[in-house]
């Protein structure tokens, strides 16, 4: 295959990296400062993509006039609306998810492991309950859809559309992060939650926060990615592999570790796609068992709970 | 001919130097102690001496063969012991299990899936035997978790023992004990002196001048000073120190 | 454990439990339920045991052993269709299978512990489901592996056919009976007890001698070996091998079942969740699709207010017992 063959795999690559970063993301959030590892995270990244698509297709509870009246709204708007009230929605689940996660805190981290598990069943059986084990499809605007002709290739205007979406989002948290009080205290939070206290903050504030910020991280991810990937009850199975394999690829605690993780994963996936698109997602797996048994920090970690 | 020797250790974290050419040697049957403040890298030490840590330069010597970069399971089959500052037991474990896991004997058992685990009246005898030299006797069927402060530490000492080291590392035995728990402590180390070679490292100097034969002061990453407790108490750096006055 | 007081092979409570287990055929339809059901739960309790043998015994928390189960299931169905039909054989090969598989991913991991050990765990198990549903010539892939046979048990003099359920329900007692012999003495022999001191301490007993690896990944292997014979007679009873059990949520499955039970703190207590697991997946289920719905919430409680599980409610500790 030629190089400027597989251009196409490589945008696409970095497309999903950078939606797999910005699922990553949230998730290491919650894993820095709760030192827990959130199994459920990929249930909420899946809750965001069937709330986008009750909110786009239109599918929503709501009497027939009221349902009419949206559904006449053009699917451009539909859509912005999904993207942006979807995480809205999902944030309360994340906030439950926290405060059932209390009860673990300063216990074996396995304990927030096995329950976050238990959660992540019981959010895909809720899934099916409500949609059904059917595969849905999430429509995307037509001004972004389709593709488009460059270098005799055919391209997806869409994934590009997505990587700009996911950039953004990126940028959003990453100013968030870095450029508030509340990120400076996660980030102290994070290495010292005595600090924090004797700061005169509520961490257990501060951790609602977080939860619901990663959270609503996890469910715009979902949005984004659903009219690549499809939507189905076992997407967040499927996505928060990935997202804790960023992490352990790019290193606990390092913001551009998870996105260049993120990248790198996503590159991995769409390039082993041109040659066996069968087992593209396997890769991943190769890559994060060869990356931790080389350097079991990652690529940019500090010391963490994973170290244990 | 010294049974360890540690030749110009050099060690450091990161951009921090943590070990400055360290070299120290620990004679045999003899009680050497390791003193220096805290943070001066004593406990360091003692981890890149068991093998805990690996040196950047430098050999360890033990008995003639070179064990630097050995692991610490290599290096505590050799003969090697050592006890830790922060308690280090298995908490679920009995007094007596603590002490019987350690053993060689279960130890040369360790691919035995099916027998019974110290079944063997001698391991038993042997058990009780060490407990009662750290005069845990009467404790061997209490919980681990269970033993008072003083008496964890004596435990830690007998896990130690447990392994028949040739070379006992003891790191800081008296921290956090009252007077009269560290007058006994020092009794148990005495009693212990000269069945095996011993290297102790403590901030209390009393307890320290008591007891050893040669003392070495680690400060700063580096031995600045070395001799018998007498001689010690003559050097100048000691005198004027902190540590000066307490000895 | 008590200085001097040797740990008898057979205890009362194992002879009770092995005795209720075999009246089970008597009164299971009785109550409303079926025949295969028993089968199911021996060969999950079997399953259960054999990965606390990890989990509880030794403090490695694998979230991946769906994969061994899976390999055994496997194992057993192409050693049937390629080898021989003989059922010590395939259940040989089985076994084998999944221990070799054991051996690879304990090479990788043995040098971790915790949350760390899980993640690889989940890892190498989605490799395993991944070859399993991608090799379709092999395994049928989504299909799954079919026409698998219940093989006649030979015993020399006399040949017993497993085709009916009771049938296979009393000769997977038989293999439970042995493996938790096994696992019994495995505990209290010098080997579990290492592990058990691993499982609290590691820097300690690598201090005092132990070539910690080696038992993380010698305990990883046997686990992972009793865990495919448990897969092997999966395929049996289910007369087939699919990938689905090697998934995360199976894997995941069998570490509910050992901590429902209280396998943390009891030795029976993974016998106790694989029970648990399976009638309320027929009682819920009878009510409900979503059954796992309902059955995920009260293990997300029980995490919440009572980690150690049921086992602790009902069982002397395994702490009191036999520490």
């Amino acid at each position: 295959m030629s190089i400027v063959g597989l251009l196409p795999h490589l945008v696409n690559g970095l497309a999903l990296g950078l939606l797999f970063a910005l699922l990553a993301l949230g998730f290491m959030l919650i894993l820095g400062l709760m030192e827990q590892i959130n199994l459920a995270h990929g249930s909420l990244f899946a809750l965001g993509a069937y709330f986008a698509y009750a909110i786009a297709t239109p599918r929503l509870p709501l009497p027939p006039d009221l349902l009419a009246i949206w559904a006449a709204v053009p699917l451009g708007w539909r859509f912005t609306a999904a993207m942006l009230l979807a995480p809205v929605l999902v944030a309360p689940f994340g906030v439950v998810l926290e405060r059932m996660m209390r009860r673990t805190y300063g216990r074996d981290p396995l304990y927030g492991l096995l329950l976050t598990f238990g959660m992540a069943m019981v959010l895909e059986e809720l899934i099916r309950t409500v949609w059904g084990t059917r595969d849905y499809m999430l429509p995307v605007p037509r001004g972004i859809s389709g593709g488009f002709l460059m270098l005799d290739l055919i391209w997806s205007t869409y994934r590009f559309w997505a990587a700009g979406f996911a950039v953004v989002a990126m940028a959003i948290v990453w100013v968030v992060i870095e450029r508030t009080r509340f990120g400076a205290l996660v980030k102290a939070g994070a290495h010292d939650s005595e600090m924090v206290r004797a700061l005169g903050h509520d961490l257990e504030k501060l951790r609602v926060w977080v939860f619901v910020l990663g959270t609503m991280m996890a469910a715009l991810a979902g949005v984004i990615l659903a009219p690549v990937w499809g939507i189905r009850p076992h997407m967040g199975v499927d996505a928060v592999v990935p997202s804790f394999l960023i992490i352990v690829l790019g290193g606990v605690g390092s913001f551009w570790g998870a996105v260049l993780g993120g990248i790198l994963v996503g590159m991995v996936v769409g390039l082993s796609g041109a040659y066996a698109s069968e087992w593209s997602m396997m890769s991943m797996y190769l890559l994060l068992i060869a990356v931790v048994t080389f350097r079991a920090r990652g690529l940019f970690g500090k010391k963490s709970v994973l170290e244990a | 001919m010294a049974l360890f020797e540690a030749h110009k250790l050099h060690l450091r974290f990161g951009d921090r130097v943590v070990l400055e050419e360290v070299s120290l040697s620990f004679e045999t049957g003899k009680l050497s102690g390791i003193m220096g403040p805290n943070g001066a890298g004593k406990t360091t030490c003692f981890n890149v001496l068991t093998g805990h840590y690996k040196p950047d330069r430098g050999h360890v010597l033990f008995d003639g063969a070179d064990i630097t970069g050995r692991s610490p399971q290599a290096i505590a089959r050799l003969g090697i012991a050592r006890s830790f500052q922060l308690m280090n037991l298995f908490d679920e474990f009995t007094v007596f299990e603590n002490v019987a896991i350690a053993l060689p004997q279960t130890r040369k058992r360790g691919r035995d899936l099916l027998g019974q685990a110290y079944a063997e009246p001698a391991l038993v005898a042997e058990a009780h035997e060490i407990l009662d030299t750290v005069g845990l006797g009467a404790r061997a069927d209490d919980n681990a978790k269970a033993l008072p402060y003083g008496e964890r530490r004596a435990l830690e000492i007998a896990v130690a023992l447990a392994s028949k080291p040739k070379l006992l590392f003891l790191d800081e035995p008296t921290a956090g004990l009252g007077s009269d728990g560290r007058d006994r402590l020092a009794e148990l180390v005495r009693r212990l002196k000269g069945q095996v070679t011993i290297v102790v490292i403590e901030h209390d100097m009393e307890f320290l001048f008591g007891l050893a034969d040669d003392i070495s002061v680690i400060h700063w990453g580096q031995v600045i000073a070395h001799g018998s407790p007498a001689e010690l108490r003559a050097n100048p750096w000691v005198k004027n120190s902190n540590l000066g006055k307490l000895a | 454990m008590q200085k001097g007081r040797p740990i008898p092979t057979l205890t009362p409570s194992m002879i009770a439990i092995w005795l209720a287990f075999a009246t089970v055929p008597l009164w299971i339809e009785k109550v409303g339920l079926y025949q295969y059901l028993g089968v199911e739960i021996l060969i999950f309790a079997t399953y259960a045991m054999a990965y606390n043998l990890v989990l509880g015994h030794s403090g490695l928390p694998s979230f991946g052993h769906g994969a061994f189960f899976g390999l055994g299931a496997y194992a057993f169905g192409l050693a049937q269709q390629n080898i021989a039909p003989d059922l010590w054989l395939c259940l040989g090969v089985a076994v084998g299978a999944a221990a070799i598989g054991g051996a690879l991913v304990a090479a990788f991991i043995s040098h971790r512990r915790g949350i760390y050990y899980s993640l690889l765990t989940i890892a190498f198990g989605q490799v395993f489901w991944f070859i399993a549903i991608k090799s379709h010539a092999i395994t049928g892939g989504e299909d799954g592996l079919l026409k698998i046979e219940r093989l006649p048990v030979r015993l020399g003099f006399a040949t017993l056919e497993l085709r009916d359920n009771i049938a296979l329900f009393y000769f997977v007692l038989a293999v439970f009976v042995v493996v938790t012999l096994l696992l019994w003495r495995l505990i209290h022999s010098p080997f579990g007890r290492i592990l058990k001191a691993i499982k609290q301490n590691e820097t300690r007993a690598r201090f005092v001698g132990y070539d910690v690896w080696r038992y993380k990944a010698a305990v990883l292997v046997l686990s992972a070996g009793l865990s495919g014979l448990a897969g092997g007679l999966f395929a049996m009873a289910q007369s087939s091998a699919f990938p689905d059990v090697m998934s995360l949520h199976y894997s995941g499955y069998v570490v509910m079942m050992a901590l429902i039970g209280g396998g943390l703190v009891t030795f029976w207590g993974p016998v106790l969740g694989a029970i648990v697991f399976l009638l309320a997946r027929d009682v819920i289920g009878a009510f409900t699709t979503g059954w796992m719905l309902w059955f995920g919430l009260l293990f997300v409680i029980l995490v919440m207010y009572k980690p150690e599980g049921l086992g602790g409610l009902f069982l002397r500790p395994l702490s009191a017992r036999a520490r």
